[in-house]
């Protein structure tokens, strides 16, 4: 589920890493005012206790097994903030260390992951862990796995990579698989957290978290909608993504394959100019919505 | 293990590890924008970044050929993706899946070779990057190995009690219980690392051996760079 450099054309990449800046940005805040500075090093061993957990494998049926994603047992444990932000350092070091997902992609892999997944895996969690636990525990972990596979799904397919109809629809089975997977380990992980000292497992804090639903009921839509749409009309996403100007279509590049002088092209400066005001607004967009956000919480 | 390589390989001593870490990650962000905005046919620029890349392994010293089958990692993925596009009759996509993403990784292989960890982060920070993020990034690598190992003594343990027969797997429940035990320890840990910090006066920055100093050789790395490439793209 990392994308790696150059699977996605630039608008899309470029849109995400708009995006993911700003929202980072705004829950490494939110994650400050919630956490005292004494969690700075429990933020950290939690992130290499990610790691650390896809050595451990579960067996799940016939001779395959799976391991821990994370996101949704540290939304739980930490928080929702602190959770996003512990997800992107991860997302960060895998790219630059083990090459796994790309660099300028990682605004699109911190998105999916971090940002989404995170929050529509917390919001099941926030509204029924009081009354029925178990339930939302696995629902919240299957959705923080189901949302981040279809966007990143949703976003190979806008940016123009080809997949034909059947290959859409396993490869939509096979994360369901995994999110079932992801529910049924965090459940029996956070029940034997639990036997060992109760207290590890946070209570969600009702009042300070409504803005926050607000967005994670966006990225839940978000990803449904994806993945409704991806398994029902793999075609009409890439259809939208050339009609939009979004995929990396060979005509945008063809111009510059044979380029031999110095003049610009007028069409192409209009286009990277308006592809930069547009990145710019969705930047001031998010900013703007993030500090919106920040003050109603303070108010 | 691998990690370990590249913290040897970053520890040399070559006019490309002695940048600041803010230069190269500058660079490494043009290339890739570069990269990601050529044709995929365009067959002398992608030679050019290629050589661009190539120069700068044999300055930096790195083993060439260990540092490429490093950055194959990237080939199962996009050969994948690369085949799909292929048959669906998006060849020149299948290309530049194919060509563009392996150079990428080869490009990040290359800065992150030359830039210990620690101050490749202190370089994002400093680029940026929330004080918070970064921090929590040099505590999640300084103890990336302490916990697998752990990970890896708590698997071998729960397999020794398991018995011949089922020695190779764990049971679920076996295995989400290592993983919460894992869990906890983790936590304690993380008091008791706290603990030791304060004692020593943490200051909330952790404390880098080289300070970080943008020097004009690192303006003119970075501009060198920034050119050369951009030149090499409008030709």
């Amino acid at each position: 589920m990392h994308i790696p450099d150059n699977f996605l054309s630039t608008p899309v990449w470029a849109t995400l890493d708009a995006v993911s800046i700003p929202a980072v940005g705004l829950m490494v805040k939110r994650a400050g005012r919630e956490l005292e500075d004494t969690s700075i090093p429990l933020l950290g061993v939690m992130g290499a206790f990610v790691f650390a957990a896809q050595m451990i494998n579960f067996p799940v049926g016939i001779g395959t097994s799976g391991h821990l994603v994370g996101g949704a047992l540290l939304a739980f444990t930490l928080g929702a903030a602190p959770a996003t932000v512990v997800m992107t350092a991860i997302i960060a070091i895998q790219a630059f260390v083990f090459q796994d997902g790309g660099v300028l992609a990682l605004g699109a892999n911190v998105f999916n992951m971090a940002v989404a997944g995170v929050l529509a895996g917390y919001l099941p969690f926030w509204m029924w862990a009081a009354r029925r636990k178990k339930a939302a525990i696995f629902l919240g972990a299957f959705l923080s796995v189901m949302v981040s596979a279809s966007l990143a799904l949703g976003e190979l397919l806008i940016s123009g990579v080809a997949m034909p109809r059947p290959l859409v629809l396993v490869s939509m089975a096979l994360f369901a698989m995994s999110a079932l997977i992801e529910g049924a380990i965090t459940i029996s992980v956070v029940q034997a957290i639990e036997r060992l000292n109760p207290g590890l497992v946070q209570k969600p804090e009702a009042s300070n978290w409504r803005s926050l639903a607000v967005l994670s009921g966006v990225a839940l839509v978000l990803g449904l909608v994806g993945f409704l749409w991806a398994s029902s009309a793999p075609d009409g996403i890439q259809r939208l993504g050339t009609q939009l100007g979004l995929a990396a279509q060979t005509s945008f590049h063809a111009p510059f394959a044979d380029y031999t002088a110095f003049t610009f092209d007028s069409a192409w400066l209009r286009r990277a100019t308006a592809g930069l005001a547009g990145l710019l607004l969705v930047y001031a967009v998010c900013v703007a919505f993030g500090k919106m956000i920040g003050r109603r919480r303070s108010a | 293990m691998h990690h370990v390589l590249m913290d040897q390989w970053s520890q040399g001593s070559s006019p490309l590890h002695a940048r600041d870490p803010r230069a190269k990650i500058l660079a490494l962000l043009v290339f890739l924008i570069v990269l990601a905005t050529t044709a995929p046919n365009a067959f002398s620029a992608l030679v050019i970044d290629a050589a661009v890349l190539l120069a700068g392994i044999l300055i930096a010293g790195l083993p060439p050929i260990s540092l490429l089958m490093r950055a194959a990692v990237v080939l199962p993925f996009s050969l994948a993706f690369g085949l799909i596009s292929w048959l669906a009759g998006d060849r020149l996509r299948a290309l530049g899946l194919v060509e563009k993403s392996y150079l990428s990784t080869v490009a990040v292989l290359l800065v992150v070779g030359t830039t210990p960890l620690p101050l490749l982060l202190s370089g994002l920070e400093a680029l940026g990057t929330p004080r918070l993020l970064a921090l929590v990034a040099q505590f999640i690598y300084r103890y990336l190995f302490v916990v697998s190992e752990q990970a890896q003594h708590l698997r071998l343990a729960a397999a020794c009690r398991q018995g011949r027969e089922r020695q190779r797997r764990l049971g679920f429940r076996a295995a989400a219980g290592a993983l919460a035990v894992l869990f906890a320890r983790s936590y304690y840990r993380a008091e008791g690392i706290h603990r030791a910090m304060m004692a020593r006066a943490f200051s909330g920055k952790f404390a880098l051996f080289r300070r970080l100093q943008f020097r004009l050789s690192d303006g003119f790395f970075t501009l060198a760079v920034t050119a050369f490439l951009i030149l090499v793209r409008i030709q």
